[in-house]
């Protein structure tokens, strides 16, 4: 990491309070509620709950109501001009979601209709718009989506790996979040009041904020001069009682931006409003600033709580207020709770503000800070030199079995594609630990412990194409089943795109980073590139980890070519900074594969002269949707840099589905240890000499290349 | 009361999953959250909206959710108080 300064050159933003900078400010600026009662749908039993909708996304258009979302708050970007982002990372949990709720519902079975279903497909929407050929990053750790986006966006930056980055986050209201956060009991009927001694929980919202992320210095409105990421390892939903969390990833915030509890003018609250949020964060905060609270208030009581898209939206209104000189009131809190010991504004307030910390918790103990100044008010971020990751151990499952299986078969010339059994993969995992997951948080624990051994990881970097559908599906059918009226909370809260994620902290007792990250086949890759990323300072292992599972109704739907063959299955690599293991490292990632130029990008990212004489293999993933692009792609970087390594289609052999690239790092990692790939698998040398490396090579509309090379 | 308690034991272990634990185990005195059964506080979100579909009983908030799921017995008893088609 370079002490490079990240400057916000550029917002949009829309909440139940309005959209742009005009409306936003003047909302903010009277202290209004943007809260009431549910018009989207209507709930058959029950009051509509009171929430923060925006009217201008009403149902019925081509594209789903997130998408559009995301679509409002980047126009005034897209609007500015300027160069294309040299990334892209949102922050989202819904994706298509209510779109594909209606669609379920109504027993509509031709996958077109789906296409926009993908949590990824925001941010692939976003990038196609801005021409942007570099890294599409889709956050989804829940609450904290929307600033762990910005968290990698800044880091992006600040490694020097892109020097425009849009960066954001968007989530609509739909069924699903609105019965599950319901299922749960964290709504107040009244409408939130954060930090109020009498409120009963949150009002879910929708919304989105995008920001252009520069390392020049324009003309900007404010600076991400740190960010923190932290995990509670402690519930799957349940905040720390302690905010032992809450507090690492303000301390982590602070520490990168090189400031003390004292530079901090005021304090964006997570405040969500619920009994157990806002006691854990007012612990939290106390242990921080002692009794020198700054100014604070949390912006829940207007806005409402828009999910993975809250914080980004706070970051923006961080801006706004460090641009500005607005501190938002704690809008809804009339009685201070005791048990807080805090006082937030009770009314809008005129200040200079320098510094602002904005927090963002989530699910799955998932915690994100901010730190958003004025524009070289302060010192640059401190630098610090990147290190390599070094691959400790490794596993895999497939459709044969876990990593030995796996690879016995492969060297057998059997295929490995299918679904294997639970029995298999819950071999070792106590019955309890397992009773409430279904199949992709299985895959992940398992996945996890066979990679860990007796490690004990402190950080998690876990992908997947699909999340959990399993959950999902379960809990939309008995939604729907019971008239919209008996949700599951066990569903919902399983149903969480980094629900994996979460168990393995808590199995482990990760407190570090845990990011999840989603893409239709390129989810592995992005996790990687998030591990290199995000270098808490520590040696110690983390867990790089992509998983998907296969599911009967819901597979062929989202993914119908890879849900043709039947397969599932994923890899772990458990890494760390220090020891002397083979070093993984992306060398490029393209979410635009599509673009005219992107396998020439690949090919200078590789090196056109001498490339092909560094690998012994060189693994290709080619998914079943794209296969002719894939290959024409493959042929085109084979021929360029002179490759003489065999090339091996391993999907034909671990079967297609989006984490095959997992896997497939797994058992490169194996057959680097041992200097050879199994020759029945491809065409060419069995051997290879021991100073070259594996290239795994993704490819169709995502290309990517990560390589392994001896440490 | 005993022929409800038994309906209750055999609907906990299946809609919680209690893979490792038999209905006769539940005691209807013993704690029955964050006790050996491994039940925690989704369990009981769970246990809330399956006593409101079957038996029509509401538990809406925290104070009264903590003494109906202290025990089996408790629960039992609040049920039967309160379920439109139970009340003598």
């Amino acid at each position: 990491m370079t002490d490079k300064r990240v400057y916000i050159a550029g917002f949009g933003i829309v909440s139940a309070l309005g959209a742009g900078r005009t409306e936003t400010l003047e909302a903010l600026a009277s202290g209004r509620s943007g809260l009431a009662p549910i018009r989207r749908f209507r709930p058959p039993a029950g009051d509509p709950l009171p929430v923060g909708q925006i009217q201008e996304i009403e149902a019925g258009k081509t594209m789903p109501a997130t998408h559009r979302l995301a679509q409002i708050a980047a126009a005034p970007i897209l609007t500015a001009g300027g160069p294309p982002p040299d990334a892209v990372v949102v922050g989202t949990t819904t994706g298509g979601m209510a779109e594909t709720e209606a669609l379920l519902r109504a027993g509509v079975e031709d996958p077109a209709a789906y296409r926009w279903h993908g949590a990824a497909t925001v941010a692939a929407d976003l990038a196609r718009r801005f021409g942007c050929t570099g890294p599409v990053l889709t956050v989804s750790t829940a609450c904290s989506s929307g600033a762990a986006a910005a968290a990698l966006g800044a880091a992006l930056i600040r490694s020097g790996r892109a020097a425009r980055v849009l960066a954001g986050g968007a989530d609509s209201l739909c069924r699903l979040t609105y019965y599950g956060f319901l299922s749960l009991q964290l709504i107040d009927p009244n409408g939130a009041r954060p930090l109020d001694r009498d409120r009963k929980g949150m009002s879910v919202a929708e919304g989105a904020a995008m920001m252009m992320l520069t390392a020049g210095d324009e003309n900007t409105d404010a600076e991400i001069l740190g960010a923190g990421l932290s995990c509670d390892a402690w519930h799957p939903t349940a905040p720390h009682p302690e905010g032992a969390g809450a507090l690492s990833a303000m301390k982590a915030a602070l520490n990168q931006a090189g400031l003390s509890t004292g530079d901090i003018d005021y304090v964006n609250l997570h405040g969500t409003g619920t009994i157990d949020n806002d006691l854990s964060e007012a612990v939290a905060l106390r242990r921080l600033f002692g009794e020198k609270l700054p100014a604070l208030s949390s912006v829940k009581g207007a806005t409402g709580h828009s999910l993975a898209a809250s914080g980004a939206v706070e970051a923006v209104i961080a801006a706004l207020a460090a641009r500005h000189g607005l501190l938002p009131a704690n809008t809804g809190f009339r009685i201070p709770d005791p048990a807080l010991g805090l006082s937030p504004l009770k009314t809008p307030k005129k200040a200079n503000v320098r510094a602002i910390l904005s927090n963002a918790f989530g699910f799955g103990g998932s915690n994100a800070a901010l730190i958003v100044v004025q524009p070289d008010r302060f010192a640059p971020p401190r630098a610090m030199a990147e290190r390599p990751l070094r691959i400790v151990s490794c596993a895999c499952v497939t459709g044969a079995g876990t990593t030995d299986a796996t690879l016995e078969k492969l060297d057998a010339a059997s295929p490995c594609a299918g679904v294997v059994e639970d029995e298999v993969i819950c071999r070792g995992l106590s019955p309890r630990l397992i009773r409430r997951l279904r199949r992709l948080p299985r895959l992940a624990l398992s996945l996890a412990a066979e990679a860990a051994g007796d490690a004990r990881p402190q950080g998690v970097f876990f992908g997947t194409g699909w999340g959990a559908l399993s959950e999902t599906d379960r809990f939309l059918t008995r939604l729907f089943e019971s008239n919209e009226q008996y949700p599951s909370p066990t569903d919902f809260v399983g149903s969480v795109h980094n629900a994996p994620a979460g168990q393995i902290a808590q199995f482990f007792g990760a407190h570090g980073p845990n990011l999840t990250l989603t893409g239709e086949n390129d989810a592995f890759e992005q996790a990687l590139l998030a591990a290199e990323l995000i270098d808490t300072g520590q040696n110690g292992p983390v867990l790089v980890v992509g998983a998907d599972e296969a599911h009967p109704r819901l597979s062929p739907l989202f993914d119908p070519a890879s849900a043709a063959q039947g397969a599932d299955g994923g890899g772990a690599l458990l890494v760390d900074r220090a020891g002397s293991g083979p070093i993984v490292s992306l060398r490029f990632l393209s979410g635009n594969g599509g673009c005219a130029g992107a396998a020439d990008k690949l090919i200078n990212a590789l090196g056109a002269d001498g490339a092909g004489a560094r690998y012994g293999a060189v693994l290709a993933g080619i998914p079943a949707a794209k296969k002719p692009a894939a290959r024409a792609q493959l042929d085109k970087v084979v021929s360029a840099c002179r490759f003489t390594a065999p090339v091996l289609d391993y999907r034909q052999w671990i079967g297609q589905f989006a984490a095959a690239s997992a896997a497939a790092a797994a058992m490169a990692c194996r057959w680097l240890g041992q200097g050879r790939i199994p020759t029945a698998l491809c065409a060419g040398a069995e051997r290879f000499e021991d100073s070259r490396g594996i290239l795994l090579l993704g490819l169709g509309d995502s290309i990517s290349a990560v390589e392994i090379f001896p440490g | 009361m005993e022929p409800l308690l038994k309906e209750l034991r055999e609907k906990i272990v299946d809609i919680l999953d209690l893979v490792d634990v038999r209905p006769d185990e539940i005691q209807p005195d013993a704690r029955l959250v964050g006790g050996e059964l491994g039940i925690d506080s989704i369990d009981v979100l769970e246990m809330v909206m399956m006593v409101e579909k079957d038996y029509g009983v509401k538990i809406d908030n925290r104070e009264v959710g903590a003494k109906v799921f202290a025990t089996l017995r408790a629960l039992g008893e609040h049920i039967q108080q309160n379920a439109p088609e139970l009340r003598e």
